[in-house]
């Protein structure tokens, strides 16, 4: 009876592994930290307890389960994992530019869990990113939320599988570029932009209703209805419409972000997010009325036409206007110093240090639905940590450590120089693109340009 | 022309006589002369490798009527067959390549409308022909089939080719006589890539993932559709959609799909669209993934491992004064070299069947890369399957093809050694009872002894040192077949020039190895030479103990043969 147990144990739990992607979640517990918890104040020679990837308690002189693995972080700053709304990294494919709207398209197709960014991104305090299709569509691909859980070779093991999907719109020079000057096609303007996203959702609004004729029909006797076909991308946009995703627009004319605010009025959408939003400080008011907020360069602009007119107030402006503000990368190398550009908004704004270290943690947190598991250092969230040797606003400060789901994926004192998952067996010297960093956003749509001219990038 | 030609041309005149008895022939002309005399052989005393992992034995075969007629110790060899003396020759079950495109053609796309939408391009233009059959695509054989014969490949599952995701139907052919008919199976798998047409859509990885789930989404509905038009009134009429319609047989699980990959992401890709709709899966041109062993184990798809090795020069490149940096990398990239190689070996212990595949590898390479995978752990027994057996199983055709049994097709490959050492070459090759005959390199070396390196001479060499290049004088003789020579060099210890013996002078096929001693100092160091002849050239390296290498190379006078 034992040995029968035994093997259907045994079977069981293959099973399980092979069924559900089992995340690694770790148990430690952290001593004398000066802890910013960004939700509840600073919190100075403070214990955190993490079991089971979650943490358990904040206090003072914390006692563990004898196995648990203690820190002790005296001196030290405990911050949640920095939170990136806007990122491109761990993705084998950006765009895929081959028409205005795509919004059948998955990015958690194509994760690459070998990104060595990824474990640059950890390095850097980095724990979330919300990898994005990029901005060649007016509407384009739905995003994956990743968590940074380095070192693994399966890409869905990276994948926030708690997350709330959110998906990809581009307003502006991007697709009129690459659909109308490099096509033909519609959108030629910013008046085709908005053309192209309202017939989508208006046959989005048809496509859903004749399956539901179509459900109706099927279920009485004798039926002879006939399905619809199939079209995910109709699909998407009609769950669009029924708010079970968030969409993450670039844009960065206040015309075109208030287009869009009133085109998700008239469809009664009210999950969205504007990111970039140079102008966004000309609208702060009507996008902390109707959005779920910006997410903003600290200080990046004039790379095209229509971002030349900007401000590195714009995240303060944002913030004491109330709206829900995040600063992002959009890049592989800003994503390792984010809390840099968070502390920029203190030289530009004076922002306290709850208000700039909100931009990179709770804030995108709110803005990819996952404000109630990451974004802070409460009780009962997923343990995201980043251990820093001074504050993190400090120019100074350097990470030290950083854990996902209480799990250590960074060290600076421990780690291997070379922590590359998979070496190719021919190239000694990987090739390395310089200025890749510069067009992420518009990644593999260079072939669709009239001329080979390359105008802008974000 | 294959050797099979002029054989048959000479003894057609010998054969003659007898073939009032023989079977099959008929009272008229063959002005070709090309129709071979008889279709009945025997290769007597062979040793016989029957099926991957039975033990060697020797036997005598009869083929006939394309078929193993009869296969032991001392069957009776009928009057008409022609005689292979098999005493030191090897027999095995023809290959199966389960990737080839040898003969076929890509379809023509028409020409696109002046109105063309790339972001609505119509499925011809973008390689969604899943209804294209490869044999409608697949010319006779060419010369080209010859050359995979010449390597043991006696049949082919053919892919079709073309741009774009799905470009057919895959078939089954025997790599067999020119003329004949080839067909073995014609209703093969839906072969899908990670391709696409640039510049319209799809046209990402990404886009290809949604069409799949589209198209397959669809193609159950159409389904569903046309059943319920077929067995009702006032049902809609149903669209007869060529695209959908050729995804039927997948959705009904009598065809498998054959999805080529790239790369481990691919093969996860794959894997996790065979999860959302449960299709017959075969994934070919697997060359990475010994973390997805249990995956590909709970998924029982067919594994096809590509034999498109990378070569071994990126972490062979010498680097001078690597830091300890640049060698730790090195070592990765040796280390993903030989996982590369030893993939098969991995899923062999795994438990994972394979078959192998062709898709970029010339036909030189192709057993070449298999030996290279047994010297890296994978066991002659797998490799045999990988060739034989295993893909006869995935085509569904292990009743005919695979072993060499009787009553199967008579397939064989005939070696002049145990296959998987280096020096085994084949030398017939039956496809579908039809003999083709290879000259061997061993048959070739005697022609050409005139024609072998001759080292004996005066070779002016150059070795070039970090601290500047210096040359010298060596000399070669041979005496009853035993090297001797001497060597000139510049004086370590001041002006002027030295000699020395050379020592341990090592002959064998191209390369020429050999060392001397320079003395310095009052110690005497050992300097070994190694490297290549190619008529008067030679080309190699010469090392110094704790030193290490430097390019050495030498050229002979041609009138200095001694």
């Amino acid at each position: 009876m034992k040995r029968i147990i035994y093997i259907l144990s045994a079977f069981l739990s293959i099973n399980l592994a092979v069924g559900q992607t089992p995340v690694k979640k770790g148990n430690v517990l952290i001593q004398n930290a000066t802890v910013l918890t960004i939700t509840d104040g600073v919190q100075e020679e403070t214990d955190v307890l993490v079991e089971n990837g979650i943490i358990k308690k904040i206090g003072k002189g914390l006692s563990a389960p004898s196995n648990t693995p203690s820190i002790n972080a005296k001196g030290k700053y405990l911050m949640p994992g920095i939170i990136d709304a806007h990122s491109h990294l761990a993705l084998s494919v950006v765009n895929e530019a081959t028409s205005p709207i795509t919004a059948e398209v998955w990015m958690g197709d194509v994760v690459d869990p070998f990104d060595v960014g990824i474990y640059r991104a950890l390095a850097g305090g980095v724990t979330v990113s919300n990898a994005m299709h990029g901005s060649a569509n007016a509407i384009g691909g739905r995003n994956i939320t990743l968590k940074h859980r380095y070192g693994t070779h399966n890409p869905e093991e990276l994948i926030m599988t708690e997350a709330p999907r959110t998906i990809k719109f581009a307003l502006g020079e991007n697709p009129t570029r690459v659909h109308g000057r490099g096509k033909g096609i519609q959108p030629r303007s910013r008046m085709g932009v908005e053309a192209i996203i309202r017939n989508g959702f208006n046959e989005a609004i048809q496509y859903r209703k004749a399956w539901e004729n179509y459900k109706k029909a099927s279920g009485l006797k004798n039926s002879t209805a006939v399905p619809p076909k199939y079209n995910l991308r109709l699909e998407t946009l009609a769950d669009i419409l029924e708010g079970k995703l968030i969409i993450h627009c670039h844009s960065y004319r206040a015309d075109e972000i208030n287009m869009l605010i009133n085109v998700c009025k008239d469809f009664g959408i009210k999950n969205i997010v504007f990111t970039h939003v140079n102008e966004g400080f000309k609208v702060a008011p009507e996008l902390a009325a109707y959005t779920l907020g910006a997410s903003v360069f600290a200080d990046w602009w004039a790379y095209k036409f229509e971002v030349y007119y900007s401000t590195s107030y714009n995240a303060a402006i944002l913030a004491k206007n109330g709206v829900i503000t995040s600063i992002n990368s959009d890049d592989a190398e800003l994503i390792r110093h984010l809390y840099h550009e968070a502390g920029k908004t203190q030289r530009y704004g004076e922002l306290s240090d709850d208000e700039a270290l909100a931009m990179i943690t709770i804030n995108p947190a709110k803005q990819l639905g996952i404000a109630d598991k990451v974004g802070s250092i409460e009780e009962g969230k997923q343990a995201d940590l980043v251990i820093f040797d001074k504050h993190p606003l400090s120019i100074y400060a350097i990470p030290q450590m950083t854990f996902v789901d209480g799990v250590k994926y960074f060290d600076i004192n421990e780690d291997k120089n070379d922590q590359r998952i998979k070496v190719s067996p021919t190239e000694v010297v990987e090739p390395i693109f310089l200025g890749d960093h510069d067009h992420k956003c518009m990644h593999g749509v260079e072939m669709f340009e009239e001329t080979g001219e390359f105008f802008g990038t974000h | 022309m294959t050797k099979f030609y002029k054989q048959t041309f000479l003894s057609f005149t010998v054969a003659g006589v007898f073939s009032f008895f023989s079977y099959g022939t008929f009272a008229q002309s063959d002005p070709t002369g090309e129709r071979r005399v008889t279709g009945t052989y025997a290769i007597t005393n062979a040793t016989v490798l029957a099926a991957p992992g039975a033990a060697a034995r020797t036997a005598t075969i009869i083929v006939k009527n394309g078929l193993i007629d009869q296969i032991g110790n001392n069957p009776t060899i009928p009057l008409d067959a022609q005689t292979i003396k098999g005493d030191s020759l090897f027999v095995y079950a023809g290959f199966i390549d389960l990737t080839s495109t040898v003969g076929v053609a890509a379809p023509s796309i028409p020409e696109r409308p002046a109105n063309f939408d790339p972001s609505r391009p119509a499925p011809v233009y973008v390689g969604i022909t899943p209804q294209y059959e490869v044999l409608n695509y697949f010319d006779a054989l060419e010369e080209d089939a010859d050359k995979w014969r010449k390597t043991g490949v006696t049949t082919l599952h053919l892919l079709p080719k073309g741009e774009g995701m799905l470009p057919g139907t895959t078939a089954v052919v025997l790599n067999g006589q020119k003329g004949a008919s080839n067909v073995l199976s014609s209703s093969g798998s839906l072969y899908v890539r990670f391709q696409t047409v640039r510049g319209l859509s799809p046209g990402t990885t990404l886009g290809i993932m949604a069409k799949w789930r589209e198209i397959y989404q669809n193609a159950e509905l159409s389904a569903k559709h046309q059943t319920l038009f077929a067995g009702n009134n006032g049902v809609v009429r149903a669209e007869k959609d060529p695209v959908l319609e050729a995804f039927f047989p997948v959705i009904n699980r009598q065809v498998p799909v054959l999805f080529e990959v790239s790369n481990e992401l691919d093969i996860r890709r794959v894997l996790g669209l065979q999860k959302e709709k449960g299709f017959n899966l075969i994934v070919s041109g697997v060359n990475e993934g010994s973390s997805l062993v249990p995956v590909l184990k709970a998924s029982k798809a067919q594994v096809v491992i590509s034999l498109d090795v990378p070569d071994d020069n990126a972490f062979k490149k010498e680097i001078k004064e690597a830091s300890e940096e640049v060698n730790d990398n090195l070592e990765r990239v040796k280390e993903a070299y030989l996982a590369r190689l030893a993939l098969a070996t991995n899923f062999e212990k795994e438990g994972i069947p394979f078959a192998f595949g062709s898709t970029n590898v010339k036909s030189e390479d192709f057993l070449k890369n298999i030996r290279l995978m047994v010297e890296n752990g994978l066991s002659e027994e797998a490799a045999l399957a990988a060739l034989t057996t295993n893909p006869a199983g995935m085509l569904g055709l292990e009743r005919v093809l695979g072993t060499v049994e009787k009553g199967k097709l008579a397939n064989l490959v005939i070696t002049t050694d145990s296959l998987f050492k280096k020096t085994a070459e084949v030398k017939h090759v039956f496809v579908d009872g039809y003999l083709f005959q290879y000259e061997t390199n061993g048959e070739s070396n005697e022609s050409d002894k005139s024609k072998k390196n001759d080292l004996t001479g005066a070779w002016d060499y150059e070795t070039v040192t970090p601290q500047g290049s210096s040359s010298g004088l060596m000399t070669i003789k041979n005496e009853d077949g035993k090297y001797s020579g001497t060597i000139t060099f510049d004086d370590p210890e001041g002006s002027g020039s030295k000699s020395a013996d050379l020592s341990n002078i090592k002959v064998s096929g191209k390369t020429l190895e050999f060392q001397f001693n320079v003395d310095v100092q009052g110690m005497s160091i050992s300097v070994s030479v190694s490297g290549e002849v190619s008529g008067n050239e030679y080309e190699g390296k010469l090392t110094i103990p704790d030193f290490g290498s430097v390019p050495f190379t030498a050229s002979k006078s041609p009138d200095s043969n001694i």
